[in-house]
């Protein structure tokens, strides 16, 4: 059996979630303690791969990314790295489709926060940064851990607007869900079965443990 | 923690506008202004004023919580906020120690990390010998390892004032810090509080709207009403000449009626109420001379009125101002009675507050007539240009 697909998979999930969850706690910082001009819109944003198709989503991605479009040029031009049709674009992919399963727990969590927990800690002589660190996130850390573990979760799940920007190239962009569905249309049900375990297995046990995670002492 | 001598002086400016965020409530808010000035320096003052007038904004404003339009705010000789020069000095270097309602102790940490939390670039060593001196001031002992979860709500309040007093605050401000907890626990953090204060006799705020508390605790008593100081003085000054018609209302005077100068005297003015018929108050020199004629508003704390003795003389002190009437109701609570008593011929009542030992002698109860008489020297008046409704 090739495991070529599964280590696909982890890779992207991984480094997926890495971005999610560094990108995502600054977006849901700001979201949760500021005010500013077109926060609402942003919301919006960043919300939109929970509503649209996958595929809506993989289309602009392949807009944007591609190599005539204004972001692939650049990539292309001034790095020298092509996005559209390699690992780098089913990381993007599962990035934006993961990315508001974190930030909304994350934001929630936040918010969650007694603010005067944070005034008391700035009165008490620490900066933001100390804050941020020593009060705001290990107060919220529960919605972050569920964040992670869900933006994961959606990142190996990832479909549709994989399979537009990276395609189905085996050994090279092939993931999990998309080799699931190579297997059925192969007819090569065996293979099927066995993959479709692994994801089923997997979702279970992410599910299972999110559910423990959001159980509390304080 | 040696003593320092330090003062607070601010003169705010804030307009704060709330938007209605639903449209269904119809009504756009206008918002909320503070226009605050006094200075105190190392006494306990007390800002005191019913809920919702800006008293702890003036705290959130004074701390670096809630940035001020305009204005100014000098701690210890020192702008840490200047609108003018453009000072607006970070919270976390003003020095502020604060206690929060709520008590906003860190949830996930335990009464050592709570206290030690602001101490923490101090050596090792350092931060346990202090730690442990503030458990033991704070009647702590023992409880170190605990979580906050696992603590009353005294205790928890006492962690936030020794985290706050670890760092050696210039100022403390405490927005009605024991106004969650019951009658016995505030009573003994209130002793707690003095006790301590003593000790580290530093410029001390402390927000309440609760009569008893501000009348205990205030050295100093600044009173506040709709974002504006209605008077600032020493507990005397405050609770016995009050300035306006709303301090003496806030102070719990129930006794307040408008009248006239029939004529002033050195120091005895003649007021006339048409209720109360001919009044005398004595008032002190350095004070405003009243002229007849001139239209005043006065009145006289419940504690201050005394009941006549009937089978007794009457002390010459007493014998102006004598009124009689029915009692309407008693009310007994806590160490003392309040009783409600009628005039005669006129439909003013007077509230009387009396030690119960006193109410027991007198025998006094419901339908009873009573003579009493308003002590002279504890009338106040205000002039009646400066009276604000």
């Amino acid at each position: 059996m090739d495991i070529f697909p599964l280590y696909l998979t982890l890779k992207v999930s991984v480094t997926a979630t890495f971005f999610s969850v560094i990108i995502g706690l600054g977006l849901a910082y700001l979201m949760a303690r500021k005010g500013f001009w077109g926060k609402g819109v942003l919301d919006a944003l960043i919300m939109q791969p929970l509503v649209i198709p996958p595929t809506v989503l993989g289309y602009y991605l392949l807009v944007l990314l591609g190599r005539s479009g204004p972001l692939g040029r650049f990539f292309e031009d001034k790095l020298g790295v092509s996005i559209v049709f390699t690992w780098k674009g089913a990381v993007i992919a599962a990035f934006v489709a993961s990315l508001p399963l974190f930030v909304r727990p994350a934001r929630a969590a936040i918010e969650g926060v007694d603010r005067n927990l944070e005034n008391a800690a700035r009165l008490l002589g620490k900066t933001e940064w100390e804050v941020l660190k020593t009060i705001t996130i290990p107060l919220a850390w529960r919605g972050i851990a569920a964040g992670s573990v869900m933006a994961f979760a959606r990142a190996t799940g990832e479909f549709g607007a994989t399979l537009m920007v990276a395609g189905n190239i085996p050994g090279l962009t092939q993931t999990l869900p998309i080799a699931i569905y190579d297997a059925v249309q192969m007819g090569n049900t065996k293979m099927a079965n066995i993959l479709v375990g692994i994801i089923t297995l997997f979702s279970f046990s992410v599910l299972y443990f999110v559910n423990r995670f959001t159980r509390g002492r304080y | 923690m040696e003593r320092s001598d330090v003062s607070l002086s601010f003169s705010l400016k804030k307009h704060l506008h709330f938007r209605s965020r639903s449209r269904a409530e119809g009504s756009d808010k206008s918002g909320f202004s503070v226009d605050i000035e006094f200075s105190t320096g190392e006494e306990f003052t007390v800002l005191f004023g019913p809920s919702g007038t800006g008293k702890s904004l003036l705290l959130n404003m004074l701390s670096g919580i809630v940035k001020p339009d305009e204005g100014f705010v000098r701690v210890d000789g020192r702008d840490v906020f200047n609108s003018t020069a453009g000072i607006d000095i970070p919270i976390r270097d003003r020095r502020t120690g604060y206690l929060f309602q709520d008590y906003a102790v860190f949830p996930h940490m335990t009464v050592f990390e709570n206290i030690a939390y602001g101490i923490d670039r101090l050596p090792r060593s350092k931060i346990k010998a202090k730690v442990e001196e503030l458990l033991e001031l704070m009647r702590l002992g023992g409880l170190e390892n605990r979580f906050p979860i696992e603590l009353s709500g005294g205790q928890k309040q006492r962690v936030a004032l020794a985290r706050t007093l670890a760092t050696e605050p210039k100022v403390l401000f405490l927005d009605e810090p024991f106004s969650a907890l019951d009658y016995q626990v505030r009573e003994k953090l209130r002793a707690d509080l003095l006790i301590i204060h003593e000790r580290y006799p530093i410029t001390t705020l402390f927000v309440t709207h609760d009569l008893e508390e501000a009348f205990i605790m205030g050295e100093k008593i600044a009173v506040i009403n709709n974002g504006r100081l209605e008077q600032f003085g020493t507990r005397e000054e405050v609770f016995y000449k009050p300035k306006t018609r709303n301090v003496a209302k806030f102070l719990g005077v129930r006794n307040i009626f408008s009248g006239r100068v029939v004529s002033a005297d050195g120091t005895t003015v003649t007021i006339e109420n048409p209720e109360l018929g001919e009044v005398k108050a004595l008032v002190h020199p350095e004070e405003r001379p009243f002229a007849a004629g001139e239209k005043i508003t006065f009145g006289i704390r419940p504690e201050e009125i005394m009941v006549i003795r009937p089978d007794r003389p009457i002390d010459k002190k007493v014998q102006d101002n004598m009124l009689e009437g029915n009692i309407l109701t008693t009310i007994g609570k806590g160490a003392n009675h309040t009783v409600y008593l009628k005039l005669i011929n006129s439909d003013t009542t007077l509230k009387i507050e009396i030690p119960n030992f006193a109410y027991r002698k007198l025998k006094l109860s419901k339908g009873k007539m009573t003579t009493v008489s308003l002590k002279k020297e504890s009338i106040w008046i205000i002039p009646e240009k400066q009276v604000k409704v």
